[in-house]
């Protein structure tokens, strides 16, 4: 069987291989056939991987501990659905799951443009095998999945227990997709320069792409977050840990290129711009793939460390060069068809949004690289705390707050100050409103950016709420439809747009609860024995008994909590802790009572035989409202990507001005 | 077994991916071609839906009747051109 898998990976590499070769020949005249024959070698690799993973899944399955991997993270009682998710609880496993899911993006690329980009597609599939290669010769040569060990354990060691929960199953998977959609238009940027079609073409094949990719690197970090909070035990959510922010800087690239992307398309600006941030946000992803797997850094995900380090760093540096000489060979085809004509204009506020988006990521990178600069540079490891990473962040999100709610209320090119004074009174009513309960929650002026980010996000999506508003009216008026109708109009006629729009009230959901939380959430701890009663900020918790138990997997330890407010009981609580019989490790089991004003989340430090419960209490505000943002950003991204007919309107007949001719 | 199993699929994959090489098809229009076409009509419905937008914008009142004025002349020439550059395309491939 492992034999199989090996094999399997093997035919992969030299398929990926042949594939490079065979596009980059096909490219030379006459040699189109060549062209076929790579993207049916991108069909092998697909196939040759999807062989492997199958493989390694059914060794998992099958308790084969004669196999390093398997023996490493999974066990006799492991169940089957944490089975499936060892294959990325290991270092070989979760590259295996990258090259699998990059090989599927590669056929879906060749599907797609079966006849379309035709003259890109040699370099795309170039590329895209390029990658492969890499993947599959570490995973062939340097750290295999079907590595065997000698002599055969009895069972294995079990999978991390920190990785035993819902969100592991689905988080890291995600991230990947994310990861590896990313190379896609990164592929499409890099066939433009070498073939130098530098129109939009490749910008509209890969718009879809890029949405999509954002969309799972977002769910990817949510989910994530979530499992700090529920899993970690320590009443947070988002720590500036060097792993998480591996998944935010390409994210926060990405966010950049879709906005800029767009002044490209409308403006025929940025276009070095948006080559810059292809190739940035791609570089980022393997970087964050780096970041998981050299262990150059400590980190929550400590479990993800190797020595793969140096032939990431390897791979990241060829990106980074060779993409960045081929742009600046290319630098006077890429010239901008147009200027900015006003700082006032929604292509100006596109590129304040750009800087600051790219700002952050850099501060983060900055941020997150300290410790090891500063061991290069001085000899000592200075790690860079939460206080630096929220000082750079908060003003910056709030500046993107603004501009959020801003942008989409400036039209292109200029804007009159009439116009600016209509657009913006109604928001800025809101906002002033707004101001009132900020002021008073944030009075001794310690909290004036979660005040600010109440403000802020009140003035946003009231700018939101007019543009659907006012859109919904036009379509009244236009179409006689109704109410309801004009609502779903818009979306069928400017998905894009609105869904974007969507998004952003996502986006302002998240940013007020972070700042909520981060400013007004308090926390206490408590020794309480059996009957006794304990208050933290206003809640009353009383101690009903302790729970044990224990089965083959794991021993459990609870205690259950009568939670009161003014002496309303409204809940019992049972936070708990899990120790792993096959690691002996511990995994807190928090108790959370989620509201969409606020959770009570209580993590339980201790259980003494007697009965004394030791407990952690966290009030956290708001904490929903990130979760909901969350969603409603996925929400407004599928809308925004959902495939449909071009609206035929007002705009189909063109007077065609000059010579007479009406068309369309 | 495992390995007679891994040269006749090996075989196969290398049958398959060596086919169009092999048949020497003659070979169709030169890439790029249609690709011109396409962007064309691309860059077109990219200005059309300019043209609705500003159209949307100037009656949700985003946009002064001089500001609109200005912008929908331009996008309409740009589709214009766009519209003459398609058709000389066509008729060149039609010849």
């Amino acid at each position: 069987m492992t034999l199989v898998g090996r094999a399997a990976l093997l035919l992969a590499f030299a398929a990926a291989l042949y594939a490079v070769g065979a596009a980059l020949w096909s490219r030379r005249a006459g040699q189109g056939r060549f062209l076929r024959s790579a993207e049916r070698s991108v069909w092998a690799v697909f196939a040759a991987t999807t062989t492997s993973v199958v493989v390694m899944w059914t060794l998992l399955l099958a308790n084969r501990f004669d196999v390093a991997d398997v023996a490493g993270y999974s066990n006799l009682t492991l169940g089957w659905r944490y089975k499936i998710t060892a294959l990325w609880g290991s270092q070989a496993g979760s590259l295996l799951l990258w090259m699998w899911f990059l090989s599927i993006a590669a056929v879906l690329v060749v599907v797609t443009n079966r006849r379309r980009n035709r003259e890109l597609m040699p370099v795309v599939v170039a590329v895209l095998m390029g990658v492969a290669v890499f993947f599959t010769s570490v995973l062939s040569f340097i750290t295999s999945p079907f590595a065997t060990v000698s002599p055969v354990p009895a069972d294995g060691r079990g999978l991390n227990p920190l990785l035993q929960n819902a969100y592991m199953e689905s988080h890291p998977p995600l991230l990947y997709v994310g990861y590896v959609g990313l190379s896609i238009p990164f592929a499409f940027a890099i066939a433009a320069l070498v073939t130098r079609r530098l129109d939009s073409t490749w910008i509209t094949s890969v718009r879809r792409w890029t949405i999509l990719s954002w969309m799972f690197l977002t769910v990817g970090i949510i989910l994530g977050s979530r499992w700090a909070y529920e899993e970690l035990g320590w009443g947070g959510y988002w720590a500036w840990d060097p792993v998480e922010n591996a998944a935010l800087m390409p994210w926060l690239v990405a966010t950049a290129f879709l906005h800029s992307v767009m002044v490209q398309e409308r403006r025929g600006m940025l276009r070095i711009w948006n080559m810059v941030l292809v190739v940035l946000t791609f570089t980022l992803a393997l970087f964050g793939t780096f970041l998981t797997r050299s262990g150059i850094l400590s980190s929550v995900h400590a479990f993800g460390e190797s020595t793969l380090g140096p032939y990431f760093l390897a791979l990241i540096l060829v990106v980074l060069a060779g993409s960045f000489a081929l742009l600046i060979s290319r630098m006077s085809l890429l010239r901008s068809e147009n200027s900015l004509e006003s700082y006032i204009s929604r292509e100006a506020i596109f590129l304040y949004n750009n800087l600051l988006l790219v700002g952050l990521a850099f501060a983060v990178f900055w941020g997150t690289m300290f410790p090891v600069l500063s061991e290069a540079v001085q000899g000592q490891k200075i790690t860079v705390g939460q206080g630096f990473f929220d000082q750079v962040a908060a003003p910056i999100g709030l500046a993107l707050l603004l501009f959020t709610g801003v942008g989409p209320l400036i039209p292109w090119r200029t804007a009159s100050r009439r116009q600016l004074r209509r657009r913006f009174m109604w928001p800025l009513v809101v906002a002033a409103i707004a101001v009132v309960p900020a002021v008073f929650y944030a009075q001794d002026g310690a909290h004036w950016w979660a005040a600010a980010a109440i403000i802020l996000g009140a003035f946003t999506v009231a700018c939101i709420v007019g543009e659907f508003w006012r859109g919904m009216a036009v379509r009244h008026q236009l179409g006689g439809v109704s109410w309801p109708g004009a609502f779903g109009q818009l979306f069928v006629r400017n998905r894009r747009r609105y869904g974007g729009y969507i998004v952003h009230l996502g986006v302002v959901s998240i940013i007020v609860a972070i700042a909520c939380q981060g400013a007004f959430s308090s926390q206490g701890d408590l020794a309480l024995r059996t009957g006794q009663t304990g208050e933290v900020a206003g809640y009353q918790f009383t101690n009903e008994g302790g729970t044990r138990s224990r089965d083959d997997h794991k021993m459990s330890v609870g205690v259950s909590l009568a939670v009161s407010e003014g002496g309303d009981q409204f809940t019992t609580m049972v936070p708990g802790v899990d120790v792993f019989t096959a690691q002996m490790q511990r995994s807190s089991e928090v108790a959370v009572d989620s509201s969409p004003f606020r959770d009570v989340y209580v993590v339980l430090v201790g259980l003494t035989p007697d009965g004394l419960a030791r407990i952690s209490v966290f009030i956290n505000p708001m904490m929903m409202w990130i979760w909901i943002g969350g969603i409603v950003m996925v929400i407004g991204a599928l809308i925004a990507v959902w495939p449909g007919r071009r609206p035929r309107g007002p705009a189909a007949v063109i007077p065609a001005g000059a010579d007479g001719r009406v068309r369309e | 077994m495992a390995y007679l199993i891994i040269a006749v699929v090996s075989v196969l994959l290398v049958a398959l991916v060596a086919w169009p090489v092999l048949r020497a098809a003659p070979e169709g229009s030169p890439p790029g071609q249609g690709d011109d076409m396409r962007a064309v009509e691309d860059e077109l419905q990219r200005s059309l839906d300019a043209i609705r937008e500003i159209e949307m914008d100037h009656r949700a009142g985003n946009l002064s009747d001089e500001d609109f004025a200005e912008l929908d002349r331009d996008e309409r020439a740009r589709a214009v051109e766009l519209m003459n550059r398609r058709d000389s395309m066509s008729a060149g491939g039609a010849a």
